[in-house]
């Protein structure tokens, strides 16, 4: 009897060896990405799928993934990190200079991969990411993240052309003076027709069209290299006063406060269409007028949405409002990675950002989430399947659902091409011509203990007055009274703490 | 409602002699077994609501996740000072007080009307039909609600126009900080009111028919029965709902305020609770969010004992 006992012990610690050593070459990982599909399944690694199949074949990593609604992610963000004994290993962090992130990464919440991105030797993908992003993200001068790329002359005005030709504008405007005298125009076509489409989310709109109309971002240098906030300077004033008239000539829905972004399409896709003009991502421009091609027969060849993007201001400047600061948060990796396992986890996200990787993460595996038709392209149908084309969406979304999210892309887009639009070629060529335009926060990079603590609760403040005004609700007097408020509240130690970095900076 | 604290009939306390804990140990003696059986219910007070409860400790320290409460620095009454060092608390306070008010004035008192009116109700099928079709709003969720009203009381809503006729001018029902509480009353009343009624018809069933009969005899009309009979006999069970609902008075809830909440009423939606949440989940700052609750808490214990104290001088028997 204990001579059996003891053999079952010796099998049982032989077991145990050699699962150990099988997960040694194996490595299961959790993380937590936000999820923009979370109507519809998700097939894990266990029920086949597909995709996470082939990445473990690829690489020997499970991942056993946490979708989080996006709309929550921010709060669900706070919620994990207060709890450090079951966090993932790897997450997506949406704001790479939100206090949270800052004051995780200095109480040792994340590893610091600084060492890493610049060993080009051994991760020359990560390596390939452009330096200044890297500074862009890192806080005391150490990098907790891949960066998530994204173009930085991405923001602009898309608009129906069409409704534009009705008020004599068949040409773009040269100028932002036109571009104004254009949208007053526009108002005046149908009172149930409104000119701009804006939503919640109004930090965009009052963005693009303040810089656009010569205003520093979110805060401004002035001549005596003294620091002060945007919405001081002259000019943001004239592009906001700018919106407060468009939306007293009935050029803004009287309802854009409440509606939530994720229902901002609806405006300009709805039958009558209710909105021609959207201060956004030109990126979403394009995929307005592919739409507006597969929905409403629009012509391919003509299109009727414009683009428009780095037009002078009164003074001939040309300004670009940052769409983000060339990245759309980063991965990181947190320390529920031991120390032997994170080389491997680096390895991981080298690995994601190959061609195999970007391809598998963003597209998913060919003839099952995307298709390469006769003309070379990828499509996300199979060849002469377009009309079904909404029953392969549906099928990938359960499959590949928003893996996208963990791509990182910052070597460069190496997933196989799709084939163009015309208005698709002009976003590329946008991007590439208009980088120079773009303009930065001075304070982006500079430390404010004020700012971490209450500069979100001010920034609130000030863009609900700033609606007020736009809707008309407050005058310029009862504006500026919340600006004093801002700057008594603690906006003054803001930008005293700042200056003292900025200066020390030079 | 409440079940009294059951003394052992057969072994009554030796009333007077000694302190407190000479009758506590007499008293052990006595019922040993009866304590022993008290003793998982102790443990689970101690270790499932007590011990959770130094949670709180965070309030007074600048907690990090990371290092823990034991390894947070000190902070003493720092968030606390701060809270009150910006104006803005005074905001805070003064919406919180003014809603939950508006919600004992107004809410409060509409399930007790009509329960009332229910029990008017003779046939019985049609009470039943009536009691069901009022608890369904409950059952639908405070997203659903807030959706209903930004269809119906937006500017393309079917009240927005029908009161734009009417009145010759337009209410901004979703935007006009003024309206914004009697918007949040409203929806509160339309969910809730039917639900609450339980309560108080169930407290209903207890009156003696006898008394009835009687009054009628007497020649009581249907006022003077509802008057003289009905409200005095459910009055307990009235002061002790309010008296926990002032148990309450700050807390306001915040899903419903931030689903109603835009940046035009923003001034007079910002609760503490909404505070609470904005600034502890959303933001990430555990240790000031954590000092606001405490105060928030401490306020409302104040008020649960005062009110009771009223309530027993009112001659009434109150919460405990």
């Amino acid at each position: 009897m204990k001579k059996l006992v003891s053999l079952f012990l010796c099998l049982a610690l032989l077991l145990s060896v050699m699962s150990f050593a099988a997960a040694e070459e194996d490595m299961t990982l959790n993380i937590m990405l936000p999820d923009f599909y979370s109507d519809s399944d998700f097939v894990t690694l266990e029920a086949g799928n597909p995709v996470l199949e082939a990445i473990y074949k690829a690489t020997g990593v499970k991942l056993n993934i946490t979708w989080v609604p996006n709309s929550g992610y921010g709060e669900q963000t706070t919620l994990t990190l207060a709890d450090p004994n079951n966090m993932p290993e790897v997450m997506v962090m949406q704001g790479p200079r939100d206090a949270i992130m800052i004051q995780s990464a200095r109480a040792g919440a994340f590893w610091d991969l600084t060492e890493y991105v610049n060993d080009a030797a051994n991760y020359p993908n990560l390596a390939a990411g452009e330096k200044t992003v890297y500074e862009n993200i890192a806080i005391d001068g150490k990098v907790y993240g891949i960066y998530r790329a994204r173009p930085y002359a991405r923001a602009g005005i898309y608009y129906r052309n069409d409704y534009a030709a009705q008020v004599g504008y068949a040409e773009e405007p040269k100028t932002v003076e036109e571009f104004k005298d254009m949208c007053l125009k526009m108002a005046a076509i149908d009172p149930n027709i409104y000119v701009f489409n804006m939503c919640k989310y109004v930090a965009g709109t009052i963005g693009i069209m303040t810089v656009m109309n010569g205003a520093p971002y979110s805060y401004g240098v002035n001549a005596e290299g003294k620091i002060y906030p945007a919405f001081e300077d002259a000019k943001y004033q004239e592009g906001l006063d700018f919106i407060r008239e468009l939306y007293a000539a009935g050029g803004i829905d009287p309802d854009f406060m409440t509606i939530e972004s994720g229902n901002w399409n609806d405006a300009e896709r709805s039958d009558p269409i209710k909105a021609l003009m959207r201060l956004d991502c030109l990126d979403n421009g394009y995929r307005y007028q592919e739409w507006l091609e597969q929905n409403k027969g629009a012509d391919t060849e003509k299109p009727i949405v414009s683009l428009l993007t780095a037009i002078p201001d009164k003074d001939g400047k040309i300004q670009i409002w940052p769409q983000n600061i060339g990245a759309s948060g980063e991965i990181v990796i947190t320390k529920a990675v031991s120390a032997e396992k994170l080389p491997k986890v680096v390895k991981f996200l080298e690995w994601c950002n190959s061609a195999e990787g970007q391809t598998l993460l963003n597209c998913g595996v060919e003839n099952e989430t995307y298709w390469i038709q006769s003309d070379g392209f990828r499509y996300t149908f199979p060849e002469g399947e377009k009309d079904n084309a909404a029953t392969y969406d549906a099928k990938t979304a359960t499959i590949q659902h928003s893996l996208n999210q963990l791509g990182m892309n910052v070597n460069g887009d190496l997933t196989p091409a799709t084939a163009s639009t015309l208005l698709r070629d002009e976003y590329n060529q946008n991007l590439l011509e208009n980088a120079k335009y773009v303009i930065n926060n001075p304070c982006l990079t500079l430390e404010s203990e004020t700012n971490n603590l209450m500069g979100a609760t001010l920034n609130q403040e000030v863009e609900d007055a700033q609606v007020q005004y736009i809707a008309g609700k407050i005058d310029l007097e009862g504006l500026q009274k919340i600006y004093a408020n801002w700057h008594a509240q603690g906006g003054d130690d803001i930008l005293a703490e700042y200056q003292a970095a900025y200066d020390a900076l030079k | 409602m409440t079940t009294k604290a059951v003394q052992n009939p057969a072994k009554p306390m030796p009333a007077g002699k000694g302190g407190y804990w000479h009758k506590l140990g007499v008293d052990l003696g006595k019922n040993k077994w009866l304590y022993v059986m008290l003793i998982p219910g102790l443990i689970y007070f101690l270790v499932f609501k007590y011990l959770p409860m130094w949670g709180i400790v965070i309030a007074f320290e600048d907690y990090s996740p990371f290092l823990g409460p034991f390894q947070s620095p000190w902070k003493g009454f720092y968030w606390f000072q701060r809270f009150f060092s910006t104006s803005k608390w005074v905001t805070y306070l003064s919406n919180t007080l003014i809603l939950s008010l508006m919600s004992i004035v107004f809410t409060f008192p509409a399930p007790i009307i009509l329960a009332l009116m229910l029990n008017e109700i003779r046939n019985m099928h049609y009470k039943k039909l009536t009691q069901t079709l009022l608890y369904m709003p409950h059952f639908i969720s405070i997203v659903i609600v807030v959706s209903i009203t930004y269809v119906v009381f937006g500017t393309d809503g079917i009240m927005y126009k029908l009161t734009t006729q009417l009145l010759g001018h337009s209410i901004d029902y979703l935007g006009d900080p003024g309206v914004f509480r009697w918007m949040i009353v409203g929806q509160a009343i339309w969910k809730e009111t039917g639900w609450g009624t339980i309560i108080f018809l169930a407290a209903l069933t207890n009156v003696d028919t006898q008394l009835y009969e009687a009054a009628m005899i007497d020649g009581a009309n249907r006022a003077q029965r509802l008057w003289h009979i009905t409200l005095p006999a459910i009055r307990s069970t009235i002061v002790l709902l309010l008296v926990l609902r002032m148990g309450s008075v700050l807390d306001t809830g915040y899903e419903h305020l931030i689903l109603m909440s835009n940046a035009l009423n923003r001034s007079v939606s910002q609760t503490l609770d909404v505070f609470v949440y904005q600034n502890g989940i959303v933001n990430g700052q555990l240790s000031y969010t954590t000092a606001v609750g405490l105060m928030k808490s401490l306020v409302s214990v104040i008020l649960v004992v005062t009110s009771n104290k009223i309530a027993h001088a009112l001659g009434e028997e109150g919460l405990y």
